[in-house]
C-alpha cells in the first residue's frame, strides 16, 4: 500500500466510537480472528470477552482458570476458534474463545517458573511461544500443548515473538538482548543489539525488551521498550528499535515520547505499513503513537487516553482498541470514594480510523 | 584563629577535614558513654550484655505486598505467587525465597500503621520513632543506641552508616543528643578519604602537631557550648580510631565465596562490610539501599531489587547465627513507609502508611513470629495497629532497655526515650 505522507493521517486518524468500561485492570486485549470478538487479560486471573460485532459492545461470561495477571494472549490464525493464554503465576493454556462457556482444549500448569510475560503464535497456526522470568523461553505445539523446545536464557524474558517464516523464535530480555532461535536445530542463531532499552540503576535493572513484532513479510523486528534514565519510579523515553531481519542491523530508532512517557507497552503493525504503538510514563501520561518507518517523525499522535497498554488492530483494518487506565490512577495514602478504598480500571477505547 | 570555620561533621568525611580543624581539643572526651541519662546503672548492666543493632533501611519504601504480606489472587496482590516458608502456615512472596527458608529464624510485623506518607516528613519521623511533639528534635534510633549503649570496647565510634554515594559526619541523626551521636557515613563503604598519615609527616611530627591540635582545642572550648566542642573532639577521635583499624575497608580480606554469598550487588556489598562492622563491635550499623520508591514500573522494580536483598540478609542471618552474635544482635529491615495497594496507571504503587511490615530477628525476638495481619485486600491492618513507637518500644526492650523507666536528660529536661503513648509489643519478645 503506497499512501503518500500528507495522506496517512487524513485516512488514520482515530475516531472514537466506544469506550467500554471495566471493574478492574487489564494487561492486553485482542481482537479475534473473526473481527466478532474483543479479549482482554486481565490483572484479576480472568480472561473478559465483548461481542463487539454490533453498535453497542455486549459482555460475555468471562473465562477464569488462570492465577494472578493474564499477561499473554493470542488467536490461532486459521481456526477462528482457539486462543492461547498465560499467566504471571506460570500457566499456558488453550481454549475455545466462541461459546458463551468457553471449553478448555491444553493446559500447561507449570509452563514456566512464574510470571509468563509474553505468548506468541506462528503464522501456520502450529506453535506456540512463551517466555517468563524463569529465563526461558519455550515452543509448544498448539495443537495439543507438547513442549517442543526449551531455550535457557542467562536474563528475565519478556516479550517473544515467532517469525512469519515459522523458522526462528526470538526472545527478547531485561537487558536489551534480543536472541534468536534456530527452531531445526535448536541452537542460538543471533542476537540484536537492544541494549539501549537497558539501565542499571543503583540496584535496581530497568527497562528492558517489552514487546517484540515482525512485520507483515518478516523483513522487520520491531523491540520496544524504555530508554531508560532513572530507576525507582522509572523515567525514560518510550522506545522503538527496528530491525533488518535479513541483515540484523538496526534500521533506526523511534522515539515516542519524552522523559516522563517511559514505555512502550504494546505494539501493532497496519497493513497500510506504519507502526501502532502505544505508551505509559508517570500518572496521567498516556499516547496513542502511528509512525510509518523511514518518516521523520510521527503522522499522528494522541495523549488523550491516559496510561495506555495494549492496543489491537481489528482484522478488518478499519478499526482499533487501546487500553489505557482510568482517570486519577495515583495517590499517596488513604484514597476513598464513598468511603471506599477503590482500585483502578482500564477503560477500552474503541476507535474507527477517519477513512472508514 | 577563625572562629567561624565550619563545623567538621558538616563535611564530607576526610582525614584532612577531620584532622585539619582548628578546634582540636586536648582530653579526648570519649566515643559515647552513658553520660546525660536520667538512670546510668543501666549502662552497667548492658555492658555484660552486649547487645548490637545491624538496620537495613530501603530508602524509598518497600512494598509489603511484594515482600513479607503477599495477597496473590487479590485485587491488588499483583502479579507474583506467595510461597510457604519454614514455619507452617506463613506465606511470603515468591521474590524472597531463601528468608523463607529461614522464616523460623525472623520475625514479621503485618500490623504497622504509622502516620506519614510522604518521605520528607516520614523517614526521620519513622527513625526517631514519632514521638510527642515537645519542641525538640529527637535523636534517629542509631543515635539513641548509640547514646544509650555507648561505643563498647572496641575504639569504634558507635554508630555507623554504610550507604551508596558519598559519606561523611551525618551529625543531623543526634537531634538533641549532640552533633557526637550523630552518624559516620561510609560513602560507598570506604573509609573516608586520605585517612592515614601522609607519609611525608613523620610519626614524631604528627605527635606534635596533635598535641599543638589539642591545645589550641581547649583554648577554642573556652567558654563557647560543650556539644560543639564535644563533636570536634569527637570526630578527631574517630579519625584516629579509624586511622588503626584500616583492615576493616581491606575488602581483599574477605574471602571471594562471602562476596558470592551476600551477592556481587551494591547492597551485598554494603551488608556484608556492615557485618564486618558488626564484628568490630561497633553498636549500631546501618546499611541502605536507594531506589525503592517505584512509584512506577513497581513489579519489574521489585523482581529486581528484592532478590539482591533476600539474598543478602540470607547470608548475612546465617552468618550471625555462625559467629554466636543473633542472640546479641537486633536485625531489622525496614523503610519510611509500605506501598499503596492500589497499582497505578505507570504500574505503580504509590506510598502507604496505613498497613504494612517490618522484619526483625535476634537480640531475644520470637524467631518465626508473625505479628498483626491485615484485611484480605491488604488494604488495612485487621488486627491491633503498631505504630512506630510499638516498635521502638519492643527493640529498646529487646536491647534490654526498659523505655518506660529509661529517659534522656536534655540539659535538665527529662525525655522518654520512645513514644509513652505505646507499649512493647510482648508476644514478640521470646
Amino acid at each position: 500500500m503506497n499512501i503518500a505522507s500528507d495522506k496517512l493521517r487524513q485516512l488514520f486518524e482515530p475516531k472514537p466510537l466506544k469506550v467500554i468500561e471495566t471493574k478492574r485492570q487489564m494487561s492486553i486485549v485482542r481482537f479475534s480472528p473473526c473481527g466478532k470478538l474483543l479479549l482482554a487479560g486481565g490483572c484479576d486471573g480472568l480472561v473478559h470477552r465483548w461481542d463487539v460485532s454490533g453498535d453497542k459492545p455486549v459482555e460475555l461470561p468471562a473465562v477464569d482458570g488462570h492465577g494472578g495477571w493474564v499477561c499473554g494472549l493470542a488467536f490461532h490464525p486459521q481456526d477462528k476458534s482457539t486462543v492461547f493464554t498465560a499467566d504471571s503465576w506460570g500457566q499456558a493454556r488453550a481454549w475455545t474463545y466462541a461459546a458463551e462457556k468457553a471449553q478448555p482444549k491444553w493446559k500447561v500448569e507449570n509452563a514456566h517458573d512464574g510470571w509468563v510475560r509474553d505468548l506468541a503464535v506462528s503464522r501456520d497456526g502450529k506453535l506456540v511461544a512463551t517466555c517468563g522470568m524463569d529465563r526461558h523461553a519455550c515452543v509448544w505445539a498448539a495443537a495439543d500443548g507438547k513442549k517442543l523446545h526449551g531455550f535457557a536464557h542467562s536474563e528475565d524474558l519478556f516479550s517473544v515473538a515467532i517469525h512469519p517464516d515459522t523458522k526462528s523464535v526470538v526472545a527478547g530480555d531485561l537487558k536489551g538482548n534480543v536472541l534468536q532461535w534456530d527452531l531445526a536445530s535448536g541452537k542460538q542463531a543471533r542476537t540484536f543489539d537492544a541494549k539501549v532499552l537497558y539501565k542499571l540503576d543503583r540496584l535496581q535493572d530497568c527497562g528492558g525488551v517489552w514487546r517484540l513484532l515482525f512485520d507483515e513479510k518478516g523483513a522487520t523486528l520491531a523491540a520496544a521498550g524504555c530508554k531508560p534514565s532513572s530507576g525507582a519510579t522509572v523515567q525514560g523515553i518510550p522506545t522503538v528499535l527496528l530491525f533488518d531481519w535479513a541483515s540484523g542491523n538496526q534500521k533506526t530508532s523511534l522515539a515516542l515520547g519524552e522523559n516522563i512517557d517511559a514505555f512502550t507497552h504494546d505494539l501493532a503493525f497496519h497493513p497500510a505499513d506504519f507502526l501502532m504503538a502505544v505508551t505509559s510514563g508517570q500518572p496521567g501520561r498516556g499516547k496513542v503513537v502511528f509512525w510509518r518507518p523511514g518518516e521523520p517523525k510521527a503522522f499522528y499522535e494522541s495523549n488523550k487516553i491516559e496510561n495506555c497498554h495494549s492496543i489491537a488492530l481489528h482484522p478488518d483494518g478499519r478499526r482499533l482498541a487501546v487500553s489505557g487506565t482510568s482517570r486519577g490512577s495515583n495517590g499517596n495514602g488513604r484514597v476513598l470514594k464513598n468511603g471506599q478504598y477503590v482500585g483502578n480500571t482500564s477503560p477500552i477505547h474503541l476507535f474507527q480510523f477517519a477513512g472508514g | 584563629m577563625n572562629i567561624h570555620l565550619c563545623k567538621p561533621w558538616e563535611h564530607q568525611l576526610s582525614r584532612r577535614q577531620l584532622l585539619g580543624t582548628a578546634a582540636a581539643a586536648a582530653g579526648a572526651l570519649g566515643l559515647g558513654g552513658l553520660g546525660g541519662l536520667v538512670q546510668p546503672a543501666v549502662g552497667e548492666e548492658l555492658k555484660k550484655k552486649r547487645k548490637q543493632v545491624l538496620f537495613i533501611w530501603l530508602d524509598g519504601g518497600i512494598s509489603q505486598l511484594e515482600s513479607w504480606d503477599p495477597k496473590p489472587g487479590t485485587q491488588f496482590g499483583g502479579p507474583f505467587r506467595a510461597i510457604p516458608t519454614s514455619v507452617p502456615g506463613v506465606h511470603i512472596s515468591e521474590l524472597l525465597p531463601r528468608m523463607a527458608k529461614k522464616m523460623h529464624q525472623v520475625a514479621i510485623v503485618r500490623s504497622v500503621c504509622t502516620k506519614d506518607n510522604s518521605h520528607s516528613a516520614g523517614v526521620a519521623r519513622i527513625q526517631r520513632g514519632d514521638p510527642k511533639n515537645r519542641g525538640v528534635t529527637y535523636p534517629y534510633f542509631g543515635s539513641a543506641v548509640a547514646k544509650l549503649l555507648g561505643p563498647g570496647d572496641s575504639g569504634l565510634p558507635p554508630y555507623v552508616w554504610v550507604k551508596p554515594g558519598s559519606g561523611g559526619f551525618i551529625h543531623q541523626d543526634a537531634g538533641f543528643l549532640g552533633a557526637k551521636y550523630g552518624s559516620l557515613a561510609f560513602g560507598d563503604g570506604r573509609p573516608p578519604e586520605n585517612l592515614l598519615r601522609h607519609e611525608s609527616v613523620s610519626e614524631r611530627d604528627n605527635l606534635e602537631r596533635n598535641e599543638l591540635r589539642d591545645l589550641a582545642n581547649k583554648r577554642f572550648g573556652q567558654g563557647r557550648r560543650k556539644d560543639a566542642n564535644e563533636a570536634n573532639s569527637y570526630v578527631y577521635d574517630v579519625a584516629m580510631a579509624l586511622m588503626k583499624r584500616q583492615d576493616l575497608f581491606d575488602e581483599k580480606k574477605v574471602p571471594d565465596k562471602d562476596w558470592d554469598r551476600y551477592g556481587r550487588t551494591e547492597f551485598g556489598r554494603h551488608l556484608l562490610i556492615g557485618r564486618r562492622m558488626l564484628e568490630a563491635g561497633i553498636t549500631f550499623v546501618k546499611v541502605n539501599s536507594y531506589g525503592w520508591d517505584t512509584h512506577g514500573d513497581n513489579f519489574n522494580a521489585h523482581r529486581s531489587l528484592v532478590p539482591k536483598v533476600d539474598q543478602g540478609v540470607a547470608a548475612l542471618l546465617e552468618d550471625l547465627i555462625d559467629r554466636g552474635l543473633y542472640e546479641s544482635t537486633l536485625l531489622i529491615m525496614m523503610s519510611e513507609f509500605g506501598r499503596t495497594p492500589r497499582i497505578n496507571g505507570h504500574v505503580g504503587r504509590d506510598h502507604w502508611p496505613e498497613a504494612w511490615s517490618v522484619m526483625m530477628a535476634g537480640c531475644g525476638l520470637k524467631p518465626g513470629a508473625v505479628i498483626g495481619k491485615t484485611n484480605n485486600l491488604g488494604t488495612h491492618v485487621a488486627t491491633e495497629e503498631h505504630d512506630i513507637g510499638h516498635l521502638f518500644h519492643t527493640w529498646f526492650k529487646a536491647l534490654g532497655i526498659d523505655a518506660h523507666s529509661t529517659q534522656y536528660d536534655n540539659n535538665s529536661q527529662p525525655l522518654p526515650i520512645a513514644h509513652e503513648g505505646c507499649h512493647a509489643i510482648e508476644e514478640l519478645l521470646a
